[in-house]
């Protein structure tokens, strides 16, 4: 193992041992507000496939999320699977939904994809809300049967961490592999990338699919935690909360969405506490981040890392 | 040096992450001499028409119980929240305030989907949810558990009643808009149930359902307007149906059609917001009318709540939020406790006296008796807008 992957390896795993403790400081909150930071974490990361990997900006990455989210609850409490059929199905379904959805879009580059990915999100919500019979409409998917093992906050806090932490670290080793590697090559000179023999449609309806199933991961848990999907998980507005996330934390950093989801959903969850005006708030932050953050949190990490260290 | 710098980044990332989760996890608890009181309206949004009045009738009744010395030597408290009119958003609200603030209690919601999702949350915590206001007949039926309970009426009782107004106008062919959620679909059903034993005469000739939060009505009522019904049924609220009101009056809607509706658009809320523009020939129910006292109880109430919100013509949702916080008082202090399990049985058949006669919780369906006020709305001189007249009480069915 190289020598920064070794100490990106400690440190997530310090990370984890830090998470498991959470439930033993004692507050129901505060283990609630982890499990949703996990999930949305995840979310972030696996629209960084697309977006820092592969640059390919998607405005509908919630269908998959909704998709994985609606089929979870639907194969648990309509056909009564188990768990160990219910989520793998929903996380099938989620990446097969992408691959076809990937199959058009990839055919298209720059704002065409991202207005095709946006048309084809609000598809799924369209269907979601109109198949009121499946879906509950607009009144959502409510008392999802969660297996009773995983009933418990403080169980289903242990299998988030479980399911987000293997699922981060296939991410990790998927967007580190060749792969990873020749996509950003793809993202940084799609031309010259295809000159050398890459086949960069392949390559990025891969990409696609990869995000859509770990997206439908995310969505999978958020419907089992919330006892509940509803059709705002497939809405534009949650393609963007996560575009945000993602854009927040930075997009060039494999970690950075992760920070930036937790870091938006926290003030957000903080803020609705205070004022209803949240989407004030969510709109300052955009600002701040395309005029001066173009690199996230993350980067701007670096940018005073590195005045610190020229200084000393 | 690079390599020090990504690892310190990730470092620091991680411990903005925990720093921020820190910043958030105090646990503001009930203390030993409060009882927190969880409250969901909506109070920004198109819902807010409702939500905010609603929250002046919840307010009044906390500061009535208090400055009695509130209820087993103990305060009650609020920690309101905005309930968006979004399930997603008001059972994320709901989880936050059981498991950050420790309410008690959670009371309120306005949107049927709302309810749904609140009362989902109130049963995985095991929490007492009053739903004041929303009206899906599931909350009390496919959707029952022991621990939600509804002061408000439901989809059922309002179908009933206007299946019998249907009967009054002689309507015939009936077109029905409602909109596409729990309550518009549950409020359909109800009045389809209704019609064979009141108007079985009457048929529905066409199924309308816009979105819940919709502004443009115009394909609708051109729809409706092609189909040749005498008598429209609706469940259109709030600024639903002030946009559909203002959109369809240049088409002359309202002279050739009889507008039958549940969606409480007599109340001073919808009534003062049209104004000159209330359209004729409507019909409409209430929960209460300021200018309407059928108990001295209603007077001495309405009094009360003229003087806090500084206007004589008080809206009608503060009533209903004032009795959900009345019967859950009463709760406690028949229970004794604040234990959920406790006031959930004492819940089960108790009585309240309310401003607007005796409230009853049925100790099955955890459905209140609550009947409502019906009838045509008239330009009556010396009102500010239009008023119902004659006003009718119509208890629920048996």
């Amino acid at each position: 193992m190289q020598g920064k992957y070794k100490a990106t390896f400690w440190l997530s795993v310090v990370l984890v041992a830090l998470l498991l403790l959470v439930p033993a400081l004692g507050s129901k909150y505060l283990v609630d507000l982890t499990t949703e930071i996990m999930i949305y974490a995840l979310f972030a990361l696996s629209l960084n496939v697309l977006i820092g990997y592969s640059g390919n900006i998607s405005f509908g990455h919630a269908a998959y999320f909704a998709i994985g989210g609606y089929a979870c609850a639907i194969f648990l409490t309509t056909y009564e699977w188990p768990l160990i059929i219910s989520m793998p199905a929903a996380i099938v379904l989620a990446g097969l939904a992408a691959a076809f959805v990937g199959y058009f879009c990839i055919r298209l580059t720059d704002i065409y994809f991202s207005m095709l990915t946006l048309a084809f999100g609000m598809l799924v919500w369209a269907v979601a809300f109109k198949w009121r019979g499946v879906t509950g409409g607009d009144d959502g998917f409510v008392g999802v049967a969660v297996p009773e093992f995983i009933g418990d906050r403080y169980a289903f806090f242990y299998f988030t961490l479980t399911v987000v932490a293997l699922s981060t670290g296939l991410l990790w080793l998927i967007c580190h592999s060749a792969f990873g590697r020749t996509l950003v090559a793809v993202r940084e000179n799609r031309m010259r990338a295809s000159f050398v023999g890459v086949d960069t449609r392949r390559l990025r309806l891969t990409a696609f699919v990869v995000a859509g199933t770990f997206a439908g991961i995310a969505g999978s848990l958020f419907a089992m935690y919330n006892r509940g999907v509803y059709v705002e998980s497939a809405f534009w507005t949650e393609s963007g909360q996560v575009l945000i996330m993602t854009l927040l934390g930075g997009l060039y950093s494999f970690f950075g969405p992760a920070l930036g989801a937790a870091v938006l959903y926290t003030l957000q969850v903080g803020i609705n506490q205070y004022t209803e005006y949240w989407p004030v708030v969510l709109g300052t932050i955009l600002l701040i981040i395309i005029m001066f953050l173009p690199n996230g949190l993350v980067g701007l990490a670096q940018k005073i890392s590195a005045q610190f260290s020229r200084r000393t | 040096m690079k390599r020090i710098f990504e690892t310190s980044v990730a470092g620091r990332a991680f411990g903005a992450a925990a720093l921020s989760v820190a910043l958030l996890s105090g646990a503001n608890g009930a203390g030993a001499a409060e009882i927190k009181i969880g409250v969901l309206y909506p109070i920004s949004g198109g819902g807010a028409i409702y939500g905010g009045p609603a929250m002046q009738g919840h307010d009044l009744a906390v500061d009535e119980i208090n400055a009695a010395g509130g209820v087993l030597g103990m305060k009650f408290v609020t920690a309101a929240r905005d309930s968006k009119l979004n399930p997603a958003a008001a059972a994320a609200a709901a989880k936050e305030l059981i498991t950050k603030e420790g309410v008690n209690v959670l009371l309120g919601g306005l949107a049927s989907s709302v309810g749904l999702a609140i009362s989902e949350v109130a049963r995985q915590e095991g929490v007492i949810y009053i739903a004041t206001i929303p009206k899906t007949i599931k909350l009390t039926t496919t959707k029952l558990h022991p621990y939600v309970f509804r002061t408000a009426s439901n989809t059922d009782f309002e179908g009933d009643a206007m299946a019998q107004i249907v009967k009054k106008v002689d309507g015939k062919k009936l077109c029905d808009i409602q909109l596409d959620y729990a309550y518009g679909h549950d409020l359909g059903d109800g009045i389809a149930k209704a019609l064979p034993k009141h108007a079985p005469n009457a048929n529905i000739v066409i199924k309308l359902r816009p979105k819940l939060g919709a502004t443009d009505f115009n394909a609708y009522i051109t729809q409706i307007m092609g189909s040749g019904c005498d008598t429209v049924v609706s469940g259109l609220w709030g600024n639903h149906f002030v946009n559909f009101a203002k959109q369809a009056a240049p088409f002359g809607f309202f002279g050739n059609h009889v507008y039958i509706t549940g969606g409480e658009i007599a109340s001073h809320e919808v009534a003062s917001k049209l104004a000159g523009d209330y359209p004729d020939n409507v019909w409409s129910n209430t929960y209460e009318l300021w200018y309407h006292s059928p108990t001295d109880a209603h007077k001495k109430f309405q009094a009360r709540l003229a003087k806090k919100a500084d206007t004589e013509a008080t809206a009608m949702w503060p009533v209903l939020a004032y009795n959900g916080v009345m019967l859950y008082k009463a709760a406690v202090e028949k229970a004794g406790s604040t234990d959920a399990d406790k006031v959930s049985k004492a819940l089960e058949g108790l009585t309240i006296d309310t401003p607007m006669g005796k409230l009853t919780m049925d100790a099955k369906s955890h459905q209140a008796n609550t009947g409502q006020f019906w009838g045509p709305m008239k330009k009556v001189a010396g009102k500010p807008y239009r008023v119902m007249d004659p006003i009718t009480f119509v208890p629920p069915p048996e």
